[in-house]
C-alpha cells in the first residue's frame, strides 16, 4: 500500500520554483505561507473582538445615543450575583461536559482500531450522526425524550427498575442533562478527531511493545495516551472553548431554569440584551469577561500538556 | 413570550450597522406594510386589506406574517436598520418598551383630529395603550382565560360540566374547585383523591395543570385567576411603581397552589410540567383540567378527545380573568404616517373587525364584532361562552400589568416561582424577597 | 482421556477470563452505538405520526395513525393553505415549505466552497507554525489561538457590516467570506498533526534541495492526507449545520440553506407548542444528503489514512 505516496507527488509546477528562486529566506516563506490566514483572522476574528472591547465602555441601546461610562458595565457586572452565579453554573457544565465527554470519545476511538476498515467506517457513520443534526433540532428532540412525564427515557428507566427522574425539571439534574445532550450530539465528533491521531501512531511501536511483552492496557498508557497528546489537547482546548460558551441547549430547554440553575454565561449575555432594554455595554462587557477566563483556561491547559511538542517526533 | 436566541444576533449585528446606513430610500407609490404573527388570521386581514384598497385607491396594504420568534426580533431590528414595517401587531408586554425606545407614533392628535371613537371597545382596552396622555395604538381584539377540560374524564368521574357555572374556590381549603380536582385525580389503584387510601405518589390522572414554568410575574393564564380573586392588584396601577408581590393574600394563594403538588398530588409536580408542558400533558391523556386563554381555543380542538370550555371558580372576590389585549401600532419611522394612520382606523373600525370577527379565529375588540366570532364557532358546535360570559361580567376582569422593566421582572419573578413551586422556600419568604428586588428597580 | 481433560480443565479459567475482558468493551461500544441511534428512529417515528396524534401514546414506539402527510407537507407536495380551508391544520401546525432541491444546492455550493478555501489556507498556515521559523512565529499562532476563545456571538457583529459594505448581503460570497481563509480551529488542528510529523524526511528532502513549498506539497501534505480529509469533513459538515450566520447574511430564497429554511419552518407555528410531526419530518429530510456525504466520504477517508505515510 506504500505506492499511494508515490503516487500522491504531484509533478512539478512553476509556483514552488519561482518562490524558490524568489528567495530561501526561511522568514519570507513563513509569511507568505501564513498571509492568506492572516487576512482571514484580521478582518473577520481580531477586528471583532476589538470594537467589542470599546463598546463594553459604552452605555448604548443601539437607538438612542452612545454614553462613555467608563468601567461601569463592570462594575455593574462584578456586584450582580446573577452574573457570579451564571459563572459558577458554566463552570459545573464544563466539568460535567468535557471529562465524560473525552473518556468516552477516547474509548470509541480505540475500539473503532479493533475492526477491519469496512466496519470501522461503519460505525464512524454512525457516531457522527448525532453531530449531523442541527443543535436547536438535537434540544428539541431530547426535550422531548427527557421529558419527565410523558418522556420516553423515564419510561425506559421504569423498565430497568429505575426511578422517575425529573431531569432538566429541577435545580438537581438540569445542568447535567444538558451535558449529557451535549454529549450526545459531540461524542463521535471527538471521537473521530482522536481516532485521526490514533493513526498517526506507527503500527510498530505496538509490535514492538507486544514482543516486549506488555498488555493492552500497559500499550496504551506507555504508548497510546503519550503519542496521541498533540491531537488530544488540541480536542480539549477546542471543546473546552466550545462548552463554555453553551447556550443553543438551553436557550431550547430551560431558558436558564428552574430556578436560575441553567443561566450559562452566554444565556445571561442574551438576558442583557433581550430581557433588559437592549443593554448592549453589559452584554460586550460579560463577553469580555468571558474572553479573559477562557484564555486564562486555555494557558493552563497548554502549559499542563506541553501542547508544542510532540513525544512522536522524538521518538523517532 | 419566548425570544428567539436569533434576535440576539440580530440586534447585536445591528449595533454595528448603525452608522454605515444611508437614508431610507423614498418610495414611488404609497404601500403600507403590515405584519402579523397569526397565520391563522392572515385570510380575514387580508379581505380587510382589499376592503381598504378598494375605498382607498391611492394605497396599497402589503401584508406579512412571520412566526412569533421571527416576528418580534425582525421588528426590532427593522427599528434599527429603517425596515420596520409601517403599521404592525402590538403586544402589552412589548410595547411598554417600545414606547420607551421612542419607537411608536403618538396618534393621540390624529384621533382627536378626526374625532375617531375610543368608546365603542370593550371597556378598557382602548386605555391600555395611552401613557401620559399620548396613545400608542388602537384595539383589534382581545383575550381572556377559562378552564380547559378533557369532557371524557370529567363523565367518567360522573362530573357534570355544568357545575363549573357554580363552583368557588378560596386559598384557605379551596373550595368546591379543589372537591373536583381532587375527584378528577386518580391513582394508580384506582382510587381518587378524596379516597383516604389516596397514593399521591402513584398518580396516574391528575385533576389539574398549571403552566407554572412560564407564570412568572404575571401568571395570565396561571395564578393570576385565584391570586385575583382574592381581591389582590400587582401594583398601584396602569404605568404603577409599586408591586405587591408581598402581599399576604398573594402569598397565600401561591402557596396553596404550589401545595396542589407538594403536598397533595392533584396536580402534576413542576419538574412533569417544565419540559413540554401542561399543553402536551392535557393533551397527551395525563390531567383533567387546566386553565388557557381564548387564543389557544383552536389548538384544544385539535385534541384526540373531546374537550370542553369551562367557567373559572368563583373566588372571594369573584369571578377573575386576566384582560389582555392586542393593538395595531405605526412605526416612528414610517414613511407614510398618514396613510399608516388610515389603515390603522380602518382595522380599528366595525368594518374590518367583523370581517375578523366572522372568521372565528379570536375575538374582536368591538363586541358586536366579537359576538359575531362567538355565533360562529357556536354554529360549528363549540361553545365558547365561558371566554365571553367572562369579559362581559360586571368586575370580572383585570388588565395586564403595565409597567417599565417588564423585561427585569419576568426575571426576578421566575425565580422565584421556580423555588417555590420545587419546594425550597416558602411563598411568604420567597416573595417578599422578591418584591423588594422589583420595587428597587423603580427607584 | 484424564490428561486431556485436565487440560481443559486448566485452560477454562483462562479462556474466560480472556473472553470476558474482550467482550466487555464490544459491549459496551453496543450500547454507546445504540443511545447514538435511537432518538434518529425517534425523529422517524414522529415525522410520521399524524399531527393530532403527538401527544398521545407518547410512549409508543412505532408511529401513530402513520401518515407520510407532514412530509408531503414539508417538502411543498400538498398545498397548505388547502388543509387550513379543510380545517384540517390547527393552529399548532406550520404552514410552511421547504424548497428542498434549491435549498440543497445552496447548501453544497456553501458548504463545498468553504471547505475547500478553510482546508488548504489552514493547512499552509498550519505547516508554517509547525515547521518554519520566522519571527514572532509563536506569537502570532497564540494570538490565532486566542481568537478560537472569542465568544462567537461577539463576532457576527462587524462581520456583518463588512459583509454589508462589501455588497454581499444576499449572496454566497457573504456567507462563505467570513470562514473562506481560516479558522483558529482548523489551523490548531492542522498544526498537531504537522507537529507529530517525522522530521527526518524532511530533512532528508532539505538536503536533496526541496523547496520549502516543496517539501509542503510532497511531503508534508501526504503524510497528513488523512487528518486533512477529516478536517474537511468536519468543517464540510460543520458549515453544512451552520445556522445563525447564513440566516442573517442569505435569508433570501436564491441563496437560502437546508438550516435556515428549517428554523424558519420551526418559526412559523404562531403560538405553543412546535409543530412536531413537521419539525422532525423536516429534519429528516435536511440530513439525508449530509448522511449520504458522509458515508461516501467517510470510507475515503477510511482508506487514505490505511494509505499514508508512517509504516
Amino acid at each position: 500500500m506504500s505506492g499511494s505516496k508515490a503516487r500522491s507527488q504531484p509533478k512539478s509546477f512553476i509556483l514552488p520554483e519561482l518562490l524558490n528562486r524568489l528567495s530561501n529566506n526561511e522568514a519570507l516563506i513563513g509569511y507568505l505561507f501564513i498571509l492568506p490566514s492572516l487576512i482571514g483572522f484580521t478582518i473577520f476574528f481580531a477586528y471583532p473582538a476589538i470594537r467589542a472591547v470599546y463598546i463594553s465602555f459604552l452605555d448604548w441601546n443601539l437607538l438612542t445615543d452612545a454614553k462613555y461610562v467608563g468601567l461601569d458595565n463592570y462594575r455593574t457586572l462584578f456586584s450582580d450575583k446573577r452574573f457570579s452565579d451564571s459563572l459558577q453554573v458554566t463552570v459545573l457544565y464544563v466539568l460535567w461536559n468535557i471529562p465524560l465527554q473525552t473518556a468516552l470519545a477516547i474509548f470509541m476511538a480505540v475500539m473503532l482500531e479493533r475492526f477491519s476498515t469496512t466496519v470501522s467506517s461503519i460505525i464512524r457513520g454512525i457516531m457522527i450522526l448525532p453531530w449531523l443534526m442541527p443543535n436547536v433540532v438535537v434540544a428539541l428532540l431530547w426535550l422531548w425524550i427527557l421529558d419527565p412525564s410523558i418522556g420516553l427515557m423515564n419510561e425506559f428507566l421504569k423498565v430497568v427498575g429505575i426511578g422517575k427522574q425529573p431531569f432538566m425539571g429541577s435545580p438537581s439534574e438540569a445542568i447535567q442533562s444538558i451535558a449529557g445532550i451535549n454529549i450526545w450530539r459531540h461524542v463521535g465528533y471527538t471521537s473521530i478527531l482522536i481516532f485521526a491521531g490514533l493513526k498517526t501512531i506507527p503500527k510498530s511501536l505496538y509490535e514492538a511493545a507486544a514482543i516486549d511483552g506488555a498488555g493492552e492496557l500497559t500499550q496504551f498508557r506507555k504508548i497510546t495516551m503519550p503519542l496521541l497528546r498533540p491531537v488530544l489537547v488540541f480536542v480539549l482546548v477546542t471543546s473546552v472553548v466550545g462548552s463554555f460558551q453553551v447556550f443553543d441547549t438551553v436557550a431550547v430547554t430551560t431558558e436558564g431554569g428552574p430556578a436560575g440553575s441553567t443561566r450559562v454565561i452566554i444565556y445571561y449575555i442574551y438576558q442583557q440584551v433581550f430581557e433588559r432594554q437592549i443593554k448592549m455595554g453589559l452584554a460586550t462587557a460579560a463577553s469580555v469577561v468571558l474572553f479573559s477566563i477562557l484564555i486564562t483556561v486555555t494557558i493552563v491547559q497548554m502549559r499542563l500538556l506541553r501542547a508544542g511538542e510532540s513525544d512522536l517526533a522524538d521518538y523517532q | 413570550m419566548k425570544v428567539p436566541r436569533t434576535a440576539v444576533l440580530i440586534i447585536l449585528v445591528l449595533a454595528m450597522a448603525v452608522p454605515i446606513m444611508g437614508p431610507v430610500q423614498a418610495r414611488q407609490d404609497v404601500t403600507i406594510s403590515y405584519w402579523l404573527w397569526d397565520n391563522n388570521q392572515l385570510p380575514a386581514y387580508t379581505e380587510c386589506a382589499d376592503q381598504f384598497m378598494e375605498s382607498n385607491p391611492g394605497i396599497t396594504v402589503e401584508i406579512e406574517q412571520l412566526g412569533w420568534g421571527d416576528y418580534w426580533s425582525s421588528i426590532q431590528s427593522g427599528f434599527i436598520t429603517g425596515d420596520a414595517p409601517d403599521v404592525f401587531t402590538n403586544h402589552l408586554a412589548k410595547y411598554p418598551e417600545f414606547v420607551a425606545l421612542e419607537q411608536l407614533v403618538d396618534i393621540q392628535p390624529l384621533v382627536e383630529r378626526d374625532g375617531v371613537p375610543t368608546d365603542i371597545y370593550y371597556p378598557g382596552l382602548a386605555d391600555l395603550w395611552v401613557k401620559d396622555g399620548a396613545r400608542y395604538g388602537l384595539p383589534k381584539d382581545w383575550d381572556t382565560v377559562a378552564v380547559v377540560y378533557n369532557a371524557d374524564m370529567l363523565e367518567a368521574a360522573g362530573i357534570d360540566p355544568a357545575t363549573m357555572d357554580e363552583w368557588t374556590w378560596n386559598p384557605e381549603d379551596g373550595g368546591t374547585f379543589e372537591q373536583i380536582v381532587a375527584q378528577l385525580t386518580l391513582d394508580a389503584n384506582g382510587n381518587n383523591g378524596l379516597s383516604p387510601d389516596f397514593d399521591k405518589e402513584n398518580v396516574v390522572q391528575y385533576g389539574f395543570a398549571d403552566d407554572w414554568p412560564t407564570a412568572a410575574g404575571y401568571g395570565q393564564t396561571s395564578y393570576s385567576v385565584f391570586t385575583a380573586s382574592t381581591g389582590w392588584a400587582y401594583n398601584n396601577g396602569l404605568w404603577g411603581n409599586e408591586y405587591y408581590y408581598d402581599d399576604p393574600r398573594f402569598a397565600q394563594t401561591i402557596q396553596w397552589i404550589a401545595d396542589l403538588w407538594l403536598k397533595k398530588g392533584f396536580v402534576p409536580p413542576y419538574e412533569d410540567v417544565s419540559g413540554l408542558g401542561y399543553f402536551a400533558l392535557f393533551q397527551s391523556g395525563k390531567v383533567a383540567m387546566t386553565t388557557d386563554g381564548s387564543w389557544m381555543i383552536g389548538s384544544y380542538l385539535g385534541s384526540e378527545f373531546p374537550v370542553g370550555f369551562g367557567r373559572l371558580p368563583i373566588g372571594p372576590e369573584g369571578r377573575k380573568s386576566m384582560f389582555n389585549g392586542l393593538a395595531d401600532s405605526i412605526w416612528v419611522g414610517s414613511e407614510h404616517q398618514e396613510e399608516a394612520w388610515q389603515w390603522v382606523k380602518y382595522l380599528s373600525s366595525a368594518d374590518c373587525q367583523n370581517i375578523v370577527g366572522q372568521s372565528g379565529v379570536v375575538f374582536p375588540a368591538i363586541p358586536e364584532a366579537a359576538d359575531l366570532s362567538l355565533q360562529v364557532r357556536a354554529d360549528a358546535g363549540i361553545d365558547v361562552s365561558a371566554f365571553t360570559l367572562q369579559a362581559a361580567e360586571e368586575g370580572g376582569t383585570f388588565l395586564f400589568p403595565i409597567t417599565d422593566f417588564g423585561g427585569e421582572i419576568t426575571v426576578i419573578m421566575q425565580e422565584a416561582m421556580d423555588r417555590i413551586a420545587l419546594g425550597e422556600v416558602d411563598a411568604e419568604t420567597a416573595l417578599k424577597e422578591a418584591n423588594e428586588e422589583v420595587n428597587a428597580l423603580f427607584e | 482421556m484424564t490428561t486431556s481433560r485436565q487440560a481443559a480443565s486448566i485452560q477454562l479459567p483462562n479462556l474466560m477470563r480472556v473472553h470476558r475482558g474482550r467482550i466487555l468493551p464490544y459491549l459496551a461500544l453496543l450500547i454507546l452505538l445504540f443511545i447514538t441511534l435511537f432518538p434518529f428512529w425517534w425523529v422517524l417515528r414522529t415525522a410520521l405520526t399524524s399531527p393530532a396524534s403527538v401527544f398521545s401514546h407518547t410512549s409508543s414506539l412505532m408511529p401513530v395513525n402513520p401518515t407520510t402527510q407532514n412530509f408531503e407537507r414539508v417538502l411543498g407536495l400538498i398545498d397548505t393553505k388547502d388543509l387550513i380551508g379543510e380545517g384540517v391544520v390547527t393552529s399548532y401546525m406550520s404552514t410552511a415549505t421547504l424548497d428542498f432541491w434549491v435549498f440543497l444546492r445552496n447548501s453544497f455550493i456553501v458548504s463545498g466552497t468553504i471547505t475547500l478555501g478553510q482546508t488548504f489556507f489552514s493547512s499552509l498556515a498550519a505547516y508554517a507554525f509547525a515547521r518554519i521559523k520566522f519571527p514572532l512565529r509563536d506569537k502570532i499562532f497564540f494570538i490565532y489561538l486566542t481568537g478560537l476563545m472569542i465568544p462567537s456571538i461577539v463576532m457576527f457583529i462587524p462581520n456583518f457590516v463588512f459583509i454589508r459594505q462589501l455588497g454581499w448581503i444576499g449572496t454566497y460570497q457573504g456567507i462563505i467570506a467570513p470562514t473562506f481563509l481560516m479558522t483558529p480551529f482548523a489551523v490548531f488542528f492542522m498544526r498537531q498533526f504537522f507537529l507529530g510529523l517525522n522530521k527526518d524526511l524532511e530533512e532528508a528532502a532539505t538536503i536533496d534541495g526541496a523547496s520549502r513549498l516543496g517539501l509542503f506539497w510532497r511531503i508534508a501534505l501526504p503524510l497528513v492526507k488523512g487528518p486533512i480529509l477529516t478536517l474537511a469533513i468536519l468543517t464540510f459538515i460543520g458549515s453544512w449545520n451552520e445556522y445563525l450566520w447564513p440566516l442573517l447574511v442569505g435569508r433570501d430564497e436564491d441563496v437560502r440553506v437546508l438550516t435556515v429554511a428549517l428554523g424558519i419552518f420551526r418559526e412559523q407555528t404562531p403560538q405553543g407548542s412546535p409543530d412536531w410531526a413537521g419539525l422532525m419530518a423536516g429534519t429528516a429530510v435536511s440530513i439525508v444528503p449530509a448522511i449520504v456525504i458522509f458515508v461516501f466520504f467517510g470510507r475515503k477517508v477510511v482508506d487514505s489514512i490505511q494509505f499514508s505515510g508512517f509504516k
